[in-house]
């Protein structure tokens, strides 16, 4: 095998694995700060693709793609921030008092509601928005316009979210809120404010994975299941809790699900992601980056 | 300043941990709520700065019924909260965790910078220690820290739960040094306290809880006289 088609293969995997760390980032995001897992993830990653979907081959036309990702972005974070509000804030009734179980069942609930919601509308049928974006050559290899962008995108949402968490007020207030909540409600912080947006803000992370993957994979009511999978093998891989471990974990796993497909054969795509996993556990079971021992 | 009356508060259905507590707060003054486990004293800092809503009662501060504020409007407010054990952030430095601190005044940034300055003055430690991370502060410090971070926004009414669990008599002797300067400040402080020499030391006013109620309350020197008693009889159980 060629040294070209290998990297060409490496970079695809690359691509791919940005978007993985939108899913993973998204997740653990919402872990930290409200320590609950959202199975729903997958959910609105997949609703990310149908607005991306409609936006570019009905709403906008293709012609103006380069709104359809800011736009998915505010939409399935908007629509974060009202099941949060109307159906994960009860959990947080009666102060610091909560029930783990309760975050849970909700979203598992939703992953289900979603789906058969997606099924009603838009029927069991595949979608895939036209390619936008011309080829790109980088170098001596040529890349496909689509997944070019996708990465772009990816890369510069990354380093927004980044830059909001380690810079802003806003973020000041998040990471108090992930390390003490206690602490931050005695500084004054509106805890069920910074739930909120956090919950929206990662669910927009998934909503724009599902956006930029929607002309590379295609978007059908169960394409939410697999990604969520994904996600939560990135999690393990990278550590619980540890922005740094998704990023890795998100690119180590688009990078071996490519290569694998290439180097041993791509029907098991999907089991690559799976092996790495297992070898990580094996070998360091709290991830990459975990956390040792929970603090606060 | 403040008035609890007749508050009846519990976690759990059908168990009341405060069973018709009621009592005041004057301004200017250091209030000290002692009495042994389980008589309820954190719970009543809990109920007055909203992280437990009364079952029944009022809790009124400077006039107005709050118990159906969220903690948050409290600390705009003035009540300031520093909870038993820690209340900062393990991967923030010191300054950081000021900032937090002084979240509600963000958006006056020279005042920010004032009153960090400021608590920076009171605690000369902190201030060698700024980019430091919490995570590696000592018990002591990081008190100092748990402190200094609700006075960037000065409370008028702070209220202090076991401030000096855990550390060493010198350095708990440095915490107290600090609350009794609350008055140079002009504030009133509610502090709670298994420490009970100390904190009717410092007192002005002591309450003795026991069961969920407020078996005495009054100046220290009415309650200090009987106060060996009273302890006992809590003890005991017998006073209720």
């Amino acid at each position: 095998m060629d040294a070209t088609l290998l990297t060409q293969y490496a970079l695809a995997g690359l691509v791919i694995g940005a978007i993985y760390c939108l899913m993973a980032v998204g997740i653990t995001f919402i872990y930290s700060v409200m320590r609950m897992i959202n199975w729903a993830m997958g959910e609105f990653y997949m609703i990310g693709g149908y607005v991306q979907y409609l936006l570019i081959a009905d709403w906008l036309g293709p012609d103006r793609w380069y709104l359809a990702l800011p736009l998915a972005i505010a939409g399935v974070g908007a629509l974060g921030m009202v099941v949060q509000r109307v159906l994960l804030r009860p959990m947080f009734a009666g102060g610091i008092e909560r029930l783990d179980e309760y975050a849970t069942i909700v979203t598992i609930s939703l992953t289900v509601l979603f789906r058969n919601l997606a099924v009603v509308i838009f029927g069991p049928y595949q979608f895939s928005p036209r390619d936008y974006a011309p080829p790109v050559q980088l170098g001596p290899l040529p890349v496909n316009g689509s997944r070019f962008v996708a990465f772009l995108g990816a890369a510069a949402l990354l380093g927004l979210f980044a830059w909001v968490v380690r810079r802003t007020w806003f973020g000041l207030a998040i990471r108090s809120v992930a390390q003490n909540r206690v602490g931050a409600l005695c500084a004054g912080i509106d805890l069920s404010r910074i739930d909120m947006l956090a919950f929206g803000i990662g669910v927009a992370l998934a909503g724009a994975a599902g956006a930029l993957l929607a002309p590379v994979f295609l978007v059908y009511p169960q394409s939410g299941a697999l990604s969520t999978v994904k996600g939560f093998e990135i999690i393990v891989i990278g550590g619980l809790g540890s922005l740094g471990g998704s990023i890795v974990g998100g690119l180590l796993l688009g990078l071996v699900e490519s290569l694998g497909s290439v180097l041993i054969s791509p029907a098991f795509r999907d089991v690559y992601g799976f092996g790495l996993l297992v070898l990580i556990l094996a070998l360091r079971p709290t991830g990459l980056w975990g956390e040792r021992a929970r603090e606060a | 300043m403040l008035w609890v009356d007749g508050v009846v508060a519990g976690y759990h259905e059908g168990i009341d941990v405060l069973r018709g507590v009621t009592l005041r707060v004057e301004a200017r003054r250091v209030t000290a709520v002692i009495g042994p486990n389980g008589a309820g004293k954190s719970t009543l800092l809990r109920v007055v700065f909203g992280l437990l809503a009364p079952r029944r009662g009022r809790v009124v501060f400077d006039g107005h019924d709050i118990q159906e504020l969220p903690p948050d409007t409290r600390k705009r407010r003035g009540i300031g909260y520093v909870p038993q054990g820690t209340s900062t952030f393990p991967q923030m430095t010191v300054e950081e965790t000021l900032r937090v601190g002084g979240w509600t005044i963000r958006h006056d940034r020279a005042r920010l910078r004032d009153r960090i300055a400021h608590v920076y003055d009171l605690f000369p430690v902190l201030a060698q220690l700024r980019r430091v991370r919490a995570g590696v502060l000592s018990g002591g410090q990081l008190r100092m820290l748990a402190i200094a971070k609700e006075l960037v926004v000065m409370p008028s009414l702070p209220l202090v739960d076991e401030p000096t669990a855990g550390l060493a008599p010198r350095i708990a002797d440095d915490v107290y040094r600090l609350l009794e300067r609350a008055r140079e400040l002009g504030i009133a402080v509610m502090l709670v306290d298994q420490n009970i020499a100390e904190a009717v030391a410092l007192a002005d006013h002591v309450c003795v809880m026991a069961l969920g109620r407020v078996q005495r309350a009054g100046p220290r020197e009415s309650v200090a006289a009987d106060l060996r008693i009273l302890v006992q009889e809590a003890l005991i159980g017998t006073g209720g």
